[in-house]
Parts: structure tokens; C-alpha cells; sequence
């Protein structure tokens, strides 16, 4: 059994579960992974009662520990929708070892100093979507010349995507703007040079940016009893999709206009 | 049979490539992108034995989610890593293009058939998911 935790150490614990938690939401985990490991966690350190709440949004968690009052504190994450599954696993892994033999406060604290502070490298976010984007523009029927297109435009997706990512700019905005930015080049340069394919060039770069991913996403929380969630994730991705869709669809028209 | 070939290719090949993009761990590489080329498998093999897309794609994304499940198991990682890239391949990308496009051009039947066919996808997949977690759930919830 856990030895009892100190005052100091109690309000660092929850700051340590804080950031466990919107680590763990920021790097694409599902909200019920989020409440299980915080609530798992909490137990292992010994709190008699942990009552935590998550919605993409927030994180409300209360702690209980024998003989004291019990803490509250809320964190609201405003960044949604990032993925990076080396997080994630690290993550879990200090959760089951917490489980297993809970290390002291600070020590779990040092661990989770070391997660946030490995970034994902550019080049392979990168060298991902080039990959994704040119393999998926030859899987929905284009030629390998439309494949290498996609590739190449998805270079350029990718650096205006890492741009956005660093102003203030909505989801929605970002996918609008580079939805249009997108179909207006990729529509060009199909003018230009004869053989490509418009449609299966698009096709393979939309995949990029389509949010396939929060909608499954969302679908999983709404089954997992987050119903809440699911349908912030929903509504969020199907408002990405209109506007990606807006963008798209009015480079095509100005395309089709001019010529 | 080509065709075929080239499809599933493509598919390993995309899996792939978002599997980097979410920077999955290399030890994981080859086996989430093995699970996108065998969903898109199975959702061929499904295709053109069943009527209509519901069922193959059903069938499908169940496929992924036990792929994935085995697989996290296997890792002792979350299903979630293995999940979304065998499930890529399903993403109705190309009828959604097809939709906004039929419809801006105001062909407004094509944009209908290439909408339903969308929807009927996404529902399938959510669908086949849904029965594999509460199977999965059953199983291990004693």
C-alpha cells in the first residue's frame, strides 16, 4: 500500500495528474483512456475517492486523501486535435508503472518533464504526409504521375499547415484557407501540364487534411459513454469538412470561371 | 488482379505514411501498416461478394479495430496506434470530393449518389467498430 502523501506532495500530485491528462488529450488519446489513467493513477498514489470529468475542453479532477479535505482543481485545454503516438505510449507506460509500484511525487514529475520535452521532428511529419498524400492519390484511382503530384503538393501542405499551427488562427480558418489555397495551385498547375488529373490530385491531399481521424474519434467516445465529447469531436470535424469543402470548391469554381 | 495489386500497395503505402505522420514508433511501423493493407483486403474480397458498400465496409472496419486490438495486445500498447492507420484506407475520401464537386457544378443526382455513398460508408464504419468494442467489452468485463 501506498505510503500516505504529504500535504506539498498532495497539490504536486495533482498538478503531476493535470499534466498527465492534457498530455494524454493533446497527443490524440480517447477521453475515457484520459479518466481511467488519472482515476488509476490518483488511486495508486492513495486517495480514497477520485472523481475526474474530461471533455476535449476540460479536465476537472477532484482527489481524496484518508483524514483530509478533499482537492479540486480544473484545467482547460484549448489546443485540440494533435497526434503523436510516442507520446501517447510513453505516456501509458508511466501510467502502468504508477500502477504497479507508484514511484515518489517528484520522481513522477521528472518523467513527465522528460515526455513534454521530446518534440515531434518536422521531417517525419513531413516525410508522412508526402507518403500519405502520393499513395493515396494512386489507391482512389490516379496514375503514379497524379501520385507524384500529390506528393509534392503535399510538401507544400504541410509547410503552410506548420505555419498556421503557430498563429491564432481556428481549425476551421486554417482548413478554408488552406483547402483554397490548395485546389487554386493544384488546378493551375493541372492546366499547365497536360495529363494530370485535377480530381485524384485533390482527392490525394484532401486526405491530409480530412479529419477522419476525430471523427472516428468521436464516434469511439460517444460509444465509450463520452457522449459529450463525441459530439464536441463530431461538430468539430464536420465544420472542418464544410470547411475544407468551401475551399475546395471555390478554387474550383474561380478555376473553372477563368478558363 | 493489377488493379488489385496496385490498390493494396497504395493502401500499405498510405497506411504508412500516416503512421509516420502521427509519428507512431518505428517497432510498429510494419505491422499498422500491414493492418491498412489488410482492411482494404478484406473490404475487397467483401466488395465484390456482398451487395452494395454497407456490409463490406462494416465487415471492414471490424476487421481493423480486431486487427488493432490483437495487435495492442500483442505490443502492450494502446489499440488506438493501430487502429486509425488500418482504418485509413476506409476514410471515404474520394466520394466526399465527388460530392462537393457534382454539387458546386449543380449536378445535383450525381452529388446525391456520391453523398449516399459517403454517409453509407461512414455509418459502416462507426457500425463495425461499435460491434467489435462491445464484443470486445463483453469479453473482458466480467
Amino acid at each position: 500500500m501506498a505510503k500516505v502523501l504529504e500535504k506539498a506532495e498532495q497539490t504536486e500530485l495533482m498538478d503531476c495528474l493535470l499534466d498527465m491528462g492534457q498530455m494524454l488529450l493533446e497527443c490524440g488519446a480517447e477521453i475515457s483512456r484520459v479518466e481511467d489513467t488519472l482515476s488509476r493513477m490518483a488511486k495508486a498514489y492513495g486517495c480514497i475517492r477520485v472523481d475526474v470529468f474530461v471533455i476535449t475542453s476540460i479536465i476537472s479532477l477532484s482527489l481524496e486523501f484518508p483524514r483530509e479535505e478533499a482537492l479540486t482543481e480544473t484545467r482547460r485545454i484549448y489546443s485540440s486535435g494533435g497526434t503523436d503516438y510516442i507520446r501517447l505510449e510513453n505516456l501509458n507506460h508511466i501510467s502502468r508503472s504508477c500502477c504497479m509500484e507508484p514511484p515518489s511525487v517528484a520522481e513522477l514529475r521528472e518523467r513527465l518533464k522528460q515526455t513534454s520535452s521530446e518534440e515531434k521532428p518536422f521531417f517525419m511529419f513531413l516525410l508522412g504526409s508526402i507518403l500519405a498524400a502520393g499513395a493515396f492519390s494512386v489507391f482512389f484511382g490516379g496514375s503514379l504521375l497524379d501520385g507524384l503530384a500529390a506528393a509534392i503538393f503535399a510538401i507544400g501542405i504541410c509547410f503552410l499547415q506548420n505555419r498556421l499551427g503557430d498563429t491564432q488562427i481556428t481549425p476551421a480558418g486554417g482548413n478554408l484557407f488552406l483547402s483554397f489555397v490548395t485546389g487554386l495551385a493544384v488546378g493551375i498547375v493541372c492546366q499547365v501540364i497536360p495529363g494530370l488529373h485535377m480530381d485524384k490530385i485533390l482527392i490525394g491531399d484532401i486526405m491530409l487534411m480530412i479529419p477522419g481521424l476525430a471523427m472516428t474519434n468521436a464516434v469511439r467516445n460517444m460509444l465509450g459513454g463520452n457522449t459529450i465529447s463525441g459530439l464536441v469531436r463530431l461538430t468539430e470535424s464536420l465544420i472542418w469538412a464544410a470547411a475544407l469543402a468551401g475551399g475546395f470548391m471555390t478554387a474550383i469554381l474561380i478555376i473553372d470561371l477563368l478558363l | 488482379m493489377r488493379g488489385t495489386i496496385v490498390q493494396l500497395t497504395a493502401a500499405f503505402l498510405g497506411s504508412l505514411g500516416f503512421s509516420l505522420l502521427f509519428r507512431l514508433h518505428r517497432r510498429h511501423l510494419l505491422l499498422a501498416s500491414i493492418g491498412g493493407m489488410l482492411t482494404w483486403g478484406v473490404y475487397l474480397l467483401l466488395y465484390h461478394m456482398l451487395p452494395g458498400d454497407f456490409l463490406a465496409n462494416l465487415t471492414a472496419s471490424a476487421f481493423a479495430v480486431t486487427f488493432a486490438e490483437i495487435s495492442a495486445h500483442w505490443r502492450k500498447c494502446p489499440a488506438t496506434l493501430f487502429l486509425v492507420p488500418a482504418i485509413i484506407p476506409l476514410v471515404p475520401g474520394s466520394s466526399l470530393y465527388y460530392t462537393m464537386n457534382y454539387a458546386v457544378q449543380n449536378d445535383l443526382a450525381s452529388a446525391r449518389i456520391y453523398g449516399h455513398k459517403t454517409l453509407v460508408a461512414a455509418l459502416a464504419i462507426a457500425a463495425g467498430i461499435s460491434f467489435v468494442t462491445v464484443f470486445h467489452e463483453l469479453r473482458t468485463r466480467k
